[in-house]
């Protein structure tokens, strides 16, 4: 199961640790969208690509 | 098959509005779950307590990991451990609204 | 053939991304779906709000939160059809119906 971790602001430490507890043992990806300029285009095959994404606040 | 469907409520400006939604998906057949972090809910209406109950008859549960939570409304306790291992079992999870709580607490009943 | 992608809005602060990965999807082909509650139902007062309508494929909102968050439901914002001022059934219809889910 390939998961996508997507940001959409600095992860607090709480959402680290969900993260690393969903992630255990499984193949994962993060993409950043707390930037300038966020490449959608990337993003958006990354989504494709995974078998759930998951938009962390 | 039903999809199993977790919500994070972490601003109080969205916890019971959450519970709203989650229940909209329990109506459309899905395992719905809320989750209430590290806000205090400071009253509930009866229509948002109907909303609790009617989730928990369609096999879905409230829960949350702030004792006065449970005590006064009888949210189901659970751990941020707990908590990662829900979601492991979730086909989708929902980190709802903003993550900030406002000066206020105001849950827009 | 590309996915489809329905996006849940909850946030009344990510119009940019919405927009953003909306547009790329759409280049890609994919059939897209846009459902906006609670305080998300603040974005259909943005000055893209009706491009956003035009460019996906089913744009819904629920007037449930609309109506708390002191709007008018006849009030219908530009762009959007009247009828998909809506239910959280909406929110069912993005998870079940569409390949790829995220929220925003």
């Amino acid at each position: 199961m390939k998961i996508l971790h997507v940001y959409r602001s600095t992860p607090t430490d709480d959402v680290k640790k969900l993260v690393s507890i969903v992630s255990e043992g499984r193949d994962t990806e993060s993409f950043d969208l707390n930037v300038e300029t966020p490449d959608y285009d990337k993003l958006v095959d990354q989504v494709f690509a995974a078998d759930q994404t998951i938009c962390w606040w | 098959m039903s999809k199993k469907v977790s919500f994070l409520l972490v601003n109080s400006m969205y916890s019971l509005d959450g519970i709203r939604s989650a229940l909209g998906l329990s109506v459309e057949n899905m395992y719905a779950f809320a989750n209430i972090l590290y806000n205090e809910i400071p009253a509930m209406s009866d229509y948002h307590k109907e909303n609790i109950d009617w989730m928990r008859d369609m096999e879905g549960e409230v829960f949350s990991n702030v004792p006065a939570n449970c005590e006064k409304f009888g949210l189901k306790p659970i751990t941020l451990e707990e908590l990662g291992q829900q979601l492991r079992d979730m086909d989708i999870i929902i980190p709802y609204g903003i993550m900030r709580p406002l000066a206020t607490n105001d849950n827009f009943n | 053939m590309a996915k489809s992608l329905g996006i849940f809005v909850t946030s009344p602060q990510n119009m940019r991304h919405v927009m953003g990965v909306v547009k790329a999807a759409k280049a890609k082909g994919a059939k897209v779906k846009v459902f906006f509650t609670w305080l998300g139902v603040h974005l259909t007062k943005c000055k893209q709000f009706p491009e956003l309508c035009a460019l996906a494929d089913d744009v819904a909102i629920c007037v449930d939160s609309y109506k708390k968050c002191g709007y008018d439901p006849a009030d219908v914002p530009p762009g959007l059809e009247p009828k998909k001022m809506a239910t959280q059934a909406q929110h069912g219809d993005v998870i079940e119906a569409y390949d790829c889910y995220m929220t925003l």
